[in-house]
């Protein structure tokens, strides 16, 4: 007898329908799996029969071939297990055929028969279209976010068959208790002192603009980009949908609820290979970090110690907001649209108040080459942090919530829409002009600073950008931008040391 | 090998044959003045290569182990005339002591060196001499201060000596070739003269050689082994009537060129330095020892003997004065500070201060480096910041 059953597989950030076919004829005893799956998916002959007998139902001692269509297409992962389970009891006539045809199945099978979640619960679910999925409770909210049609979920492989074959009704799961967004996120009233910093962070937030925080140990660059995301708004409908779709193809804990709507905060450690950074390595192209941090930020902490061709494979993102994964086998497109926050010392001692380095010359301008060039060039702020004096951790109340910021981010950002289309940070340079006009002692400063070569074309447009942010951040907002923006924008643009300058000479 | 040859040995001058011993393997600078004071160039080579028989007091060099062969091995290796070519072609001229044009200032040195190798001109080397030295690891501070008195002092007319390393020495070095009609720099190094060290002075090193001079003891293609640095310091010392050390950490090459320079009777100064920084700790306790102090370019004429009093300075000073609000940021920055200090000493608004230190560094009273702010001591110093 010859079964079909629909279930999907995961490439990059998006499923593709398979169709699981699924023989049983006379023969020698035997269990096949063809049509390209990997070894997770092969894997599925042992634990498929084990689940089967151990929920009672009975294996056919016949030829069992199992065939996985496109079969030109890569199989990856578990998620395939309840599909060909179903599959066997269907081509063995224990469940009949018509029964099944409305449905797609994706869930792992435990040998006791559970049913278990799997990676990219959401993007496979989306490609199973318009038929009903049967998904393990675990996965329900990522697969109602998505779903068409309603959702279907069994704790065990009994649940399952038992519903097909009208002889229990579908288990309806209990419903959440947890409350949404709960997650409570670092707040900037807890950073003393700092204030340029700060701004730093509330013009990066609302303009959309990368940063680069240059400070010794201790001088609070990780408790800073920590606060960003609490300033952010959260996430727009399109952009939460893509991120979640991201999250769950990596197979991240998404929050209660299933959708993730904060802005998400990725923090890779500086040993992170390129793979893990940018996406690829495993057959399904699993998203590296810059897709998790689709819509958020990513922050790299240690700039510095990043090896120089996982920090280049950064720029093609950055300029075009997906990365494109190529493998002999496959390739994906995958979202990357991320606010790059990074933090470096400047230089390997750490540095600290003028004359108190240690390193020499050589050592220091080692360490400064890897950050210079094209990456250092994308950071629209590059900001001095200095680890706050006495007085300053001791003076005054509480400093302004992230709450209070986050009001003017808002506001800024929607300026920036209803003027731009855009985030500041996006503006092309040929519109400037228009959208962010210079008050005449602003034109004039800007056009000293590239007269003493202080500033370089593209650094000229970059200050004008985050002059325009800062301009927005205003309670009186101003159309056109002002000195003292530039002069503020013109603070975050931090000089790194004058070895690198004299190399250049 | 003909150097048997009678005509051959004519057909070269002795610099040639000077220039191939300098080089030889196990040569040390007091063997090549035993050489070099009994026997003429060409004569020592022939003897050095095996060719003749030592006699008399060179014969005891002889006696040591293995040297002998080292040497005759050593001359296969370096052909005069090929050794020669490489000096000529390296723009090296080659100087011998006792002959003509040796410098003055070393040739009476209690450890003279027998041969010398000069790229550029030794005739611009003609008034008084400072030499200026310090650490590698100098800060910014050490730095600025290398290169205000190497400026000052060459445009007072007053020859620089250092030694093209990094971090004091360099500056200085760039302070002095900063000035226009300057007095030439003269610059003392441990490599050969057509092996740069460190590759990124390699700039600096062309510099010095076109409008000064450039000396070594090494002949062309002489690497810059440690052993040669110490050498190196004492013709430093040498050439210096005054030696300055603007920072140097409790030990290095330093204070090495400061021993050099208390031997030959030389007046050693330095510059003061923070307490809590490395870089000046030797200076400091050069101090304590007792040596007179460096504040400005008129200590180290009064060391010299000299004084500036009639020669012209800065008139006035050029830089627009500050309003009232400026002058309050310009004095709470009486020590470096950032941004945020500012924001908490003055009390003033984060836009206010970052506005007023715009208007200050645009008239050259302020500077930022890595987002510190410093007052600048000297409206001339000003322009030597390089921009970004």
């Amino acid at each position: 007898m010859l079964a079909a059953i629909l279930s999907a597989t995961l490439l990059g950030v998006e499923g593709h329908c398979v169709t699981v076919e699924v023989h049983v004829a006379n023969g020698l005893p035997s269990f096949t799996i063809v049509g390209l799956p990997d070894e997770v998916c092969r894997e599925a002959r042992d634990r498929v029969r084990a689940a089967v007998l151990s929920s009672g139902y009975p294996w056919p001692s016949k030829k069992v071939t199992v065939n996985l269509a496109p079969s030109s297409q890569r199989k990856v992962g578990s998620g395939l297990d309840l599909a060909i389970a179903v599959g066997v009891l269907v081509a063995d006539e224990f469940i009949a055929a018509d029964a099944v045809a409305d449905f797609g199945f994706i869930a792992e099978l435990g040998l006791d028969g559970s049913l278990r979640a799997v990676a990219g619960t959401a993007p496979m679910v989306a490609a199973l279209g318009r038929v009903q999925p049967v998904v393990a409770t675990a996965s329900r909210h990522e697969a109602e976010i998505i779903s068409e049609r309603r959702v279907f979920v069994g704790r065990t492989l009994r649940d399952v068959v038992e519903a097909l074959k009208g002889e229990a009704a579908w288990p309806t799961p209990a419903a959440d208790t947890v409350p949404d967004d709960v997650i409570t996120l670092p707040d900037l009233c807890d950073v003393r002192g700092q204030p340029l910093a700060r701004q730093a962070l509330e013009v990066a937030a609302a303009g959309g603009h990368h940063v680069l925080f240059v400070g010794p140990p201790g001088s609070g660059k990780t408790m800073l980009a920590q606060r960003m995301p609490g300033l952010l708004p959260p996430l727009t409908p399109q952009v939460s949908l893509v991120t979640t779709m991201v999250h769950s193809a990596a197979g991240l804990r998404l929050p209660p609820g299933g959708l993730v709507s904060r802005a998400p905060f990725r923090s890779p450690h500086h040993t992170s290979s390129i793979v893990a950074l940018v996406g690829g390595g495993t057959a399904a192209l699993r998203p590296g970090e810059i897709s998790l941090a689709h819509g958020g930020i990513l922050f790299l902490d240690e700039l510095g110690e990043f090896s120089p061709a996982v920090l280049d494979g950064l720029r093609q993102p950055l300029e075009e907001g997906v990365v494109r994964i190529a493998r002999a086998r496959a390739s994906a497109t995958l979202p990357a649209q991320f606010l790059l926050v990074a933090a470096t010392n400047p230089c390997p001692c750490g540095g600290g108040a003028p004359g108190s380095c240690e390193c020499d010359d050589g050592a220091k301008s080692r360490y400064l080459r890897r950050l210079s060039g094209p990456l250092l060039d994308r950071f629209d702020l590059r900001v001095p942090v200095h680890r706050p004096g006495v007085d300053e951790l001791v003076a005054g109340g509480l400093s302004e919530s992230s709450a209070e910021v986050a009001v003017r981010v808002a506001r800024a950002r929607q300026f920036a829409f209803e003027r731009n289309g855009t985030l500041n940070a996006s503006i092309p340079g040929a519109l400037l002009d228009a959208l962010a006009p210079l008050e005449a002692r602003a034109q004039k400063l800007l056009r000293t600073e590239l007269e003493n070569d202080r500033l370089t074309g593209r650094g000229y447009h970059r200050v004008r950008r985050v002059a325009r942010t800062l301009a927005d951040l205003e309670p009186e907002h101003h159309d056109t931008v002002l000195e003292q923006h530039v002069v503020m924008a013109l603070q975050f643009r931090v000089r790194l040391s004058p070895l690198l300058r004299g190399r250049a000479a | 090998m003909i150097a048997n040859d009678s005509d051959y040995q004519h057909a070269l001058p002795d610099e040639a044959f000077a220039a191939s011993l300098a080089g030889f393997d196990r040569m040390t600078v007091n063997r090549l003045n035993v050489l070099l004071a009994h026997l003429s160039p060409p004569h020592a080579f022939a003897v050095a290569a095996g060719h003749e028989q030592p006699r008399g007091l060179v014969r005891q060099l002889f006696d040591i182990e293995g040297l002998g062969a080292a040497w005759r091995q050593s001359a296969l290796r370096r052909p005069p005339e090929i050794v020669y070519e490489q000096c000529l072609s390296a723009g090296v001229t080659v100087l011998i002591r006792g002959h003509d044009g040796f410098p003055l200032p070393v040739l009476n040195d209690p450890a003279p060196a027998a041969v010398l190798f000069v790229r550029g001109d030794l005739a611009r080397i003609s008034g008084r001499r400072v030499g200026i030295i310090g650490t590698r690891n100098a800060t910014s501070s050490g730095r600025d201060t290398a290169m205000m008195l190497g400026r000052d002092l060459a445009a007072l007319g007053v020859h620089v000596v250092s030694g093209l390393a990094r971090g004091v020495d360099g500056c200085a070095h760039r302070g002095a070739l900063s000035v226009a009609n300057g007095a030439a720099p003269l610059a003392v190094v441990a490599s050969g003269l057509d092996v740069v060290y460190p590759r990124e002075h390699a700039a600096l090193w062309q510099q010095v050689a076109e409008q000064g001079a450039l000396i070594s003891e090494g002949p062309p293609g002489t690497v810059p082994e440690a052993y040669r640095f110490p050498l190196r310091n004492r013709i430093l010392a040498g050439f210096s009537e005054v030696l300055v050390v603007v920072e140097s950490r409790s030990s290095g090459g330093s204070l090495i060129t400061v021993n050099e320079a208390r031997d030959r009777g030389i007046l050693v100064m330095a510059v003061p330095g923070a307490l809590r920084n490395r870089a000046s700790e030797g200076t400091n306790a050069l101090l304590g020892d007792g040596c007179p102090i460096v504040l400005n370019v008129d200590d180290v004429l009064i060391g010299l003997g000299l004084d500036s009093r009639r020669a012209g300075g800065v008139a006035y000073d050029p830089r627009p004065r500050p309003s009232a609000a400026d002058t309050e940021l310009l004095d709470a920055l009486n020590e470096p500070r950032t941004l945020d200090h500012l924001v908490l000493v003055t009390g003033q608004s984060l836009v206010d201060c970052a506005m007023g230190l715009a208007r200050l560094e645009a008239d050259g009273w302020v500077q930022q480096v890595n987002g510190w702010f410093e007052a600048t001591a000297d409206s001339a110093l000003h322009g030597f910041r390089s921009p970004t």
